[in-house]
């Protein structure tokens, strides 16, 4: 049976002598549940948040710019506590004004935050985290009692590492000038919160944003106070008001935050549907978008495992009240029983009850996440899984009881659906391969975790799956140190750790987002139809003619269409013809850069690095060619002769770089380290931009190769004639599918790749419309892409063309966690 | 199944926070204290090393859970006393030193016949529940002392005797089986052995289940305490597979330590013995006792140790039968914090006698009913629920019929 659910006493005698002799708040008791049916400590704990409550009578707005704003006229929605369904508060409801109002404030604080010395920075954050550890009681009491999650892990897991945090970024603000030196802070960063994400997730976001001199604005949904409260907790340090301001309102108001001039970036943590039309509505507007979505996290259970311990990884992360999501469980068939076995024994010992009570193990989350986990079990009952709940919870109780659902049948919606807290869904296979192409279906890669003793076999599959997050025969384990993130559907903004710095720097001088959003783009027929294409005069040029066809896995093939399109030099006249490739020759280059990730990604370092130095070499023997070509269009002769040299010292400089990628953490309180990997995207496509038709391309794709991907390539639409000549070379260097290159209408080739499935991330160089469109097309998958907003770039510059922010483009971080000991 | 399988006839306690705390069978007025085991000694399994063979303890995650268990049940005011008066009738009051003499042998069998002091018992109104520790334990040689000394105070508290070369082991199995024999002749009825470390840490599991065997058999009647002395043991995993062999070989309990390790009695060894514990119960229907002894001093150890077994085994694992407390410190601190948190008597007994709730707290109605559906569980739980009993393989079966 789910034990307890007890705390609470009817026995009148009992309540009734102990309610006696326990002053209540004034005014407010009456309101309030009947306080003689609460035991004494959860009383007690009660009575702080109800104290801090009445501060505001009882009444919350927002607070900006060091002052709680409370403006008249704005509709507002009562805080219940979860549990009894009691009215806590009556919070405000921002409207679109109250946004305008933080924005301003937050870049009116920017000014002076931003240009601060970091170590001045690092003393307000301290500051910070001084400030919460004299209010911590009042900060786990009044989260448990809003969010009805268990105060044991608010008190013991979140608001330590809330401190942890501060103190960790204090650090890095205080070496900010040094070690960060050529990048410089965004601007007012608005981070937008869904409901399931508690305080912490805000933290790990505030802080890395605060440290190197952004200010933030955040949006908490309605009703929760906690937010708030560490918003006024940073404005009474007095000195930078504006620096968090949190105004609480519905999700609609995300894209006003997003869309106000002058927010530079926009961090979005909620659910992936959420994230998904956020994408699409921000497409083509100023600011940069992070998404952090979905919350279901896997863990992988082989024969080799503890079991019992990877039952407690399973309490860990799914039934303690630690994690926002369900949890998706892959277990070895030869343990299937055993494992079953423990965790329904295990599970009839969890505890449920008032959240607020520190012997309890789970508390409730409220009708929002009861109804989604009952529409999920009776859901997945109906399609014939078996659903086992430890104890009969009735159904109009607030409460929902741990639940494992097994034997799903694979096709059920259930199966791709993520899972709801406090959900687990169990299923079987049969060796680790079979677990890793499982685990890796799934569309979500958040975080992970692996239960095997056996060395080799756990750093395999930790190094297989495609999450952000592996923790070996551990779960849920966080730290400030290690960046936190995702992949895939659960998108690419990183927290914690340098990732999380890098969030919100960008290379010093570039200039401000700003809005480059186009009414008149019809996503439905941008690019759809190809300009047809006739035969444009004589063909004069040197010989050999110039190259024709499209690189496809490792060989030059006529383009589908079998029709070309005439490329024009300076003058006007004609050049040569390239071929005019269409969506069937970007899927065919999908599939050869697929086919050929397996092999790259196998590669070390140094062997690609020897690759590219050859291709450096082989570029360099055809330096007149090139020179002469560049040279015909309109480049000149020194300007032609400087783009090839650079092209030359950039595959050399990116092969060089390959070589010293992830590093180790030593994290306080493990033992054993975590590791940093950079683990390439995948199959990354690249539409080069026109200018500097040769070293744009050379810069591009060098940058991803180093990092391990495999590229689908279209080059300069202009002058695409030098990229060609380089393909000779790449045909007969690299192995097959590695580089693919595809010449056409920019537009369409730009739709096709967008719009691919299979493509794992996109950087686009080329119009502002075309910007725009690769932005809305990507949430599709949610590929991570980068987008030049029309404007173009100097590639002849070190920060650019060969800058950090490319490498930080072209990989993605791991983390991967290996405690130790015996 | 033996007849230590009485799951029905154990006590229950209830949880641990705010919950009543029924009386448990030792404090009941109609049962008092009988001598320590209400059952026949276990009988030895055949040696089955596949149990062990597969087996890999994760240290770093046994770490975790070990700290995490101790902050996740607390209990305070009554309960805390009423779980402290628990905790007493668990205590194995031991008294194991080089200078021990009949005087003090006296004394200690005092202490164990009068754990709490009166005049705090009458205030809490236990001063007639027939409270006692579940025995004292002694070296072979005080044991007759031990024995005339209970005889005299006239009680049943079974003296139990460390035995074979305690605490090293290093002495010739004859020898240390003799010891058990005359340890036995003298009146002890639990004799604690220890078990050989060398063959644990050469791996001879073979040897090292013969000679418990041959322990068994030598106690006769007499109950079987294994000593594991896990901090010599080297790694949790070798703690695992010697707790194993020792249960497989008819140990009534298994005791962590001796006492005389540098490393004694720790939350991260419990757990991988109860689990073995509960690892052999599922497997054979036989349940094993617990022991952690050495380094046990204060109250709040003995409560954290109750919550773990609780946690871990359940609470019909909450009972002197299954779990002991081997401690000599400990009895002073209890009682010094029983005194110093003086509790009107109905509270206390408030707390003893209150029945189990009629409605259960998650039921208060704060949502609109909506559906008419009754509290989901599938049938094979409904059915594992009514049939506690039943062994894993059974269970299997029957989700196969369903």
């Amino acid at each position: 049976m789910f034990m307890g659910y007890f705390p609470s006493v009817q026995d009148k005698n009992w309540g009734g002598q102990r309610g006696a002799g326990v002053p209540l708040p004034k005014d407010s008791g009456q309101k309030l549940s009947s306080p003689s049916c609460l035991p004494d400590p959860i009383l007690n704990s009660l009575r702080l948040p109800q104290a801090w409550l009445d501060t505001q009578d009882r009444h919350l707005g927002h607070y900006v710019n060091g002052k709680w704003l409370k403006p008249e006229h704005r509709n507002s929605v009562p805080c219940q506590d979860p549990i009894t369904g009691e009215r806590l508060a009556i919070c405000l409801q921002a409207q679109a004004e109250d946004v305008v109002a933080a924005v301003e404030a937050a870049g009116t604080a920017f000014e002076n935050w931003s240009g601060l010395p970091g170590a001045s920075r690092a003393q307000h954050l301290l500051r910070l985290a001084k400030m919460i550890q004299k209010h911590q009681r009042l900060l786990w009491t009044l989260e448990s009692l809003v969010t009805g999650r268990a105060v044991r892990e608010v008190r013991d897991g979140d608001v330590p590492l809330a401190q942890q945090l501060l103190q960790y970024h204090a650090v890095q603000a205080y070496t900010q000038e040094e070690v960060l030196a050529g990048w410089e802070p965004m601007g007012v960063i608005g981070l937008i919160l869904s409901p399931t994400f508690s305080f912490l997730e805000m933290m790990w976001r505030i802080c890395p944003a605060l440290a190197v001199g952004c200010t933030v604005v955040v949006l908490v949904p309605p009703a929760s106070p906690t937010p708030l409260l560490l918003a006024q907790l940073a404005g009474e340090l007095g000195s930078f008001p504006g620096i968090l301001n949190v105004i609480s309102g519905p999700a609609s108001l995300g894209p006003v935050l997003a869309s106000q001039p002058g927010v530079q970036k926009v961090t979005f943590c909620g659910a992936i549907e959420e994230g998904r039309a956020l994408r699409r509505t921000l497409a083509g507007k100023g600011a940069e978008l992070g998404l952090a979505l979905g919350a279901e996290s896997l863990l992988m259970l082989t024969e080799a495992a503890d079991v019992d311990s990877a039952v407690e990884g399973v309490v860990d992360a799914a039934w303690s009240d630690r994690s926002a999501g369900g949890l998706r469980l892959l277990i070895q068939e030869s343990v299937w029983d055993e494992t079953m076995r423990r965790l329904q024994e295990r599970m009839a010992r969890l505890r449920g009850g008032r959240g607020l009570d520190g012997a309890v193990d789970m508390g409730a989350r409220g009708a929002a996440a009861h109804d989604l986990a009952q529409r999920y079990v009776r859901e997945a009952r109906s399609q014939g899984a078996q659903v086992f709940q430890a104890g009969a919870v009735p159904s109009d109780s607030p409460f929902f009881p741990p639940t494992l659902v097994s034997d799903l049948p694979p096709a059920s919606p259930c199966t791709q659906a993520e899972v709801p807290w406090p959900v687990v869904v169990a299923s079987p296979f049969r060796t680790a391969k079979e677990a890793l192409a499982v685990a890796n279906g799934t569309p979500r890669g958040a975080s992970a975790s692996v239960w095997s003793e056996r060395l080799g076999q756990a750093l395999e599959l930790g190094y297989g799956l495609r999450v952000g997050t592996v923790w070996i025969n551990a779960h849920g384990l966080r730290n400030a140190e290690v960046p936190t993130g995702g992949c895939k559907e659960s998108g690419s903004s990183w927290s914690g750790g340098p990732d999380g710095l890098y969030e919100y720097l960008r290379p010093s001088g570039t200039p401000a987002r700003l809005s480059y959003f186009s009414e008149n783009l019809n996503y439905g027929t941008f690019g759809l139809a190809v300009p047809s294409t006739l035969p444009a005069g004589p063909e004069i040029g040197p010989s050999p003619a110039t190259p024709y066809g499209l690189l496809i896995g490792g060989h030059f093939q006529a383009p589908g269409a079998r029709s070309s399109r005439p490329i024009q030099d300076a003058q006007g006249n004609l050049h040569g013809y390239v071929a005019e490739g269409g969506a069937k020759d970007i899927r065919g280059a999908v599939e050869a850069a697929h086919q050929a990730a397996p092999g790259w990604v196998g590669q070390s370092p140094g062997a690609r690095a020897t690759l590219l130095w050859a291709l450096a070499t082989a570029l360099e023997r055809r330096e007149a060619a090139l020179t002469s070509r560049l040279e015909r269009h309109g480049t000149e002769l020194k300007d032609a002769k400087v783009e090839v040299e650079l092209s030359a010292r950039q595959l050399r400089a990116w092969g060089a770089r390959a070589q010293a990628q992830g590093h180790v953490l030593q994290v306080a309180g493990l033992k054993g380290p975590v590791l940093r990997l950079r683990e390439p995207l995948g199959v990354l496509a690249i539409v080069c931009p026109d200018e500097w038709p040769l070293l744009a391309f050379v810069s591009l794709l060098a940058a991803a190769l180093a990092h391990g991907n495999t590229v689908v390539l279209v080059p300069s639409g202009a002058c695409p004639i030098p990229a060609l000549e380089l393909c000779q070379d790449m045909a007969a260097l690299l192995p097959a599918g590695l580089v693919n290159v595809v010449t056409g209408d920019r537009d369409h080739l730009t739709r096709c790749l967008a719009l691919h499935q299979d493509v794992q991330a996109l950087w686009y160089f080329g119009s502002a419309q075309g910007s725009q469109f690769v932005e809305w097309a990507s949430a599709g998958n949610l590929k991570p892409v980068w987008v030049n907003r029309g404007c173009p770039w100097a590639w002849d510059q070190e920060a650019k063309g060969a800058g950090r922010e490319l490498g930080l483009r072209a990989a993605r971080t791991k983390a991967l966690w290996l405690p130790m000991g015996d | 199944m033996s007849a230590r399988n009485r799951g029905t006839e154990l006590d229950q306690v209830g949880g641990a926070t705010e919950e009543g705390v029924d009386l448990p069978s030792s404090l009941h007025p109609t049962g008092m204290h009988t001598s320590g085991f209400g059952c026949f000694p276990m009988e030895p399994e055949a040696l089955n090393l596949s149990w062990i063979s597969k087996m890999q303890v994760n240290q770093p995650a046994v770490l975790r859970r070990a700290q995490q268990i101790q902050a996740r049940r607390t209990v305070k005011k009554e309960w805390q006393a009423a779980w402290l008066l628990k905790a007493v009738t668990f205590i194995d009051l031991t008294t194991l030193s080089g200078d021990d003499t009949s005087s003090n042998i006296q004394r200690l069998c005092y202490k164990a016949k009068y754990p709490i002091r009166e005049d705090l018992l009458k205030t809490l109104n236990m001063h007639d529940k027939g409270l006692t520790t579940a025995a004292v334990c002694v070296y072979p040689a005080r044991v007759c002392d031990a024995v005339r000394a209970l005889k005299a105070a006239g009680c049943t508290i079974p003296v139990a005797s460390v035995a074979t070369g305690f605490p090293a082991g290093q002495t010739h199995l004859k020898t240390r089986l003799e010891e058990i024999r005359l340890a036995v002749e003298d009146g002890a009825t639990e004799i604690d052995v220890v078990i050989n470390r060398t063959l644990v840490l050469t791996g001879q599991w073979e040897a090292l289940y013969d000679e418990i065997r041959q322990f068994r058999k030598a106690c006769g009647e007499a109950h079987l305490k294994t000593i594991l002395a896990t901090g010599e043991l080297g790694s949790l995993t070798n703690v695992y597979k010697a707790s194993m062999i020792a249960m497989m070989a008819g140990s009534d309990f298994i005791k962590t330590s001796t006492g005389k390790e540098t490393v004694n009695a720790t939350f991260p060894v419990a757990i991988v013995m109860l689990r073995a514990i509960r690892d052999f119960f599922w497997k054979t229907g036989n349940k094993v006792g617990f022991k952690p002894a050495g380094g046990i001093r204060s109250a709040k150890d003995s409560l954290a140790w109750l919550s773990l077994v609780k946690e871990e085994l359940g609470d019909e694992w909450l009972t002197p039968d299954l779990f002991r407390i081997g401690a000599s410190t400990l009895l002073s601190d209890i009682e010094r914090q029983v005194c110093n948190n003086p509790l009107s008597w109905d509270k206390l007994t408030s707390v003893f006698l209150r029945k189990k709730r009629k409605i259960p707290y998650w039921a208060m109605r704060t949502r609109e009913k909506t559906s008419s559906d009754l509290p989901h569980c599938t049938q094979t739980s409904a059915f594992i629920q009514a049939n506690p009993h039943l062994k894993w393989a059974d269970w299997t079966r029957e989700r196969e019929c369903a």
